[in-house]
């Protein structure tokens, strides 16, 4: 079943220097399918983020449309959620407030909010840390919470913005092989911008190449290998095949980077 | 041991010594002659008149008095300056229209209206109450305004996310993010308004500690007289002091 619709997608943003309004991405068109985990790579620029943000209704659309079990998007909504990079926690709240934080913008009753944001805690492995602020954990461990702050208001969509962006490449690995463990138990529809080309493979049902100027799909790339995934998979031939096909990708992209500067 | 006991507490230790040694010096300048006790009196003077003052109720009617109007100029400065930083910062038509009196406020010695206050309001506590609150607004106002606007935009975004309402986020993200800022308003506040109340007792007042300054210095009794900065000057550094610990509480999330 398709779960979300994009159709002839446009957004620009409005610059305030000039009238021109700049065009982050255009033409884009995709269905995804109920349970589906697509990965967003692209070089810089390329408005993977933007195409995100558009879905979770945090950018406005410019023209097309984006529909989500056949409504449009035109702001958030409880059937998403997003995960930002670790700066998007409250650190005036401890880990337990700021899970329950999704659920109290959300309305939920309020006999529900602590035992559910618990649960999630636990899910995440944080459990001796509920009460622990923000600074007082690890990039990894404020990305647990991060996660499951969305898991908790319970989204058809799970929206992840470069979660592990700002980690370094182990803790990277061990957190892309815990979200794989918690997405196997309810296959929720995920969307993952990443900038890793390791990462978007290992994770993906299928890979989004977006190219730049403007931002716009280039190929979608389906990856064939069995579920679950495992750490042993980097090492076969066909994990070598898509991640030569997306350097090829993204060093064309590279390559026309440096053209333009040239020639300007 | 003794050193264990040195270095855990360095900076009190060199603190208290360097405090205590100004006393010393203060003592003995005058009794070895060097410095005439009419100007700066002595520690043992100023001690001596304190014990008296305290006895006969002069010294806490004093105090009691400077406090009333420090109490109800930090008071309503605190009330006054954060409602308004708070619509300032929220509404940017509200700072554009308040944005002129700030700068009057910054750039004109605030003193200059005194005589104005006192033509509408006479000698005596209210003036001294106005001067004091005009003092301690600005920082207060200032610090709420900047930061309810700085407010961090990424946790906005997350909350918006979420479908937080334009309250929500004013309520949750906006308001809990500012106090730390807003407290270390309060804190120069504290200073300000203290100053504030100082300054226009020594005008014009029938009680308070900056009025028993002026009224001891006219009459040239120097002992007298210090013995109400000393008590200025204490009183500062509590006040002070315990804004800076309230800070610190409520600043504990930050990352330093």
């Amino acid at each position: 079943m398709t779960q979300i619709e994009i159709r002839d997608l446009r957004v620009e943003y409005k610059t305030p220097k000039s009238d021109e309004a700049f065009v982050a991405i255009d033409n884009i068109s995709l269905d995804i399918e109920q349970g589906e985990f697509i990965t967003i790579v692209g070089a810089s620029g390329c408005g993977k983020s933007t195409l995100l943000l558009t879905i979770a209704g945090l950018v406005n659309v410019t023209s097309g449309s984006v529909t989500i079990n056949n409504n449009t998007v035109n702001g958030p909504g409880r059937d998403r959620a997003v995960v930002f990079q670790d700066a998007s926690l409250l650190p005036w709240r401890s880990v337990l407030g700021n899970v329950k934080f999704g659920l109290e913008m959300q309305r939920w009753k309020d006999d529900d909010i602590g035992e559910r944001a618990k649960r999630f805690i636990k899910m995440v492995g944080l459990e001796k840390f509920t009460d622990y602020h923000p600074h007082q954990l690890s990039g990894g461990m404020r990305q647990r919470v991060n996660i499951a702050r969305a898991l908790a208001v319970d989204p058809d969509v799970l929206l992840m913005d470069e979660p592990f962006g700002a980690l370094d490449a182990q803790t990277r690995e061990v957190m892309g092989d815990e979200l794989m463990n918690i997405w196997e138990r309810d296959r929720k529809t995920a969307l993952f911008v990443t900038h890793d080309i390791d990462e978007a493979i290992f994770l993906a049902d299928r890979v989004i190449v977006m190219g730049r100027d403007p931002g716009r799909i280039k190929e979608v790339m389906k990856i064939d290998m069995e579920r679950p995934r495992n750490a042993a998979m980097f090492e076969s031939d066909e994990f070598a095949k898509y991640r030569r096909r997306l350097r090829d990708h993204l060093e064309e992209d590279m390559a026309s980077m440096h053209l333009v500067t040239e020639v300007a | 041991m003794m050193l264990d006991f040195y270095r855990r507490n360095e900076a009190i230790i060199l603190g208290t010594l360097s405090l205590a040694s100004i006393g010393v010096v203060w003592q003995f300048v005058v009794d070895a002659g060097i410095v005439n006790p009419f100007f700066i009196s002595t520690p043992s003077e100023v001690f001596a008149e304190a014990s008296i003052q305290l006895e006969s109720g002069k010294l806490y009617k004093n105090i009691a008095a400077s406090m009333y109007s420090f109490v109800l100029a930090l008071g309503l400065a605190t009330i006054v300056g954060i409602f308004l930083g708070v619509l300032a910062g929220w509404f940017r038509d509200v700072e554009s229209i308040l944005e002129p009196f700030i700068w009057f406020k910054y750039s004109a010695p605030t003193i200059a209206f005194y005589p104005l206050f006192v033509a509408w309001l006479g000698y005596g506590t209210p003036t001294i109450v106005a001067i004091a609150f005009l003092f301690a607004l600005t920082p207060i106002y200032a610090n709420t305004l900047s930061g309810i606007k700085n407010v961090d935009r990424d946790l906005v975004r997350a909350a918006r996310s979420f479908g937080a309402r334009p309250l929500d986020v004013f309520l949750q993200v906006a308001l809990p993010g500012s106090v730390p800022i807003i407290v270390a308003g309060l804190r120069l506040g504290v200073g300000r308004a203290l100053t504030g109340v100082v300054v226009a007792e020594l005008f014009g007042a029938s009680a308070g500690l900056g009025y028993s300054i002026a009224y001891h210095a006219q009459l040239l009794e120097t002992s007298k007289m210090m013995v109400s900065i000393v008590v200025i000057v204490l009183l500062g550094v509590v006040l002070t002091q315990l804004l800076t610990w309230l800070e610190k509480k409520t600043d504990s999330w930050r990352v330093h």
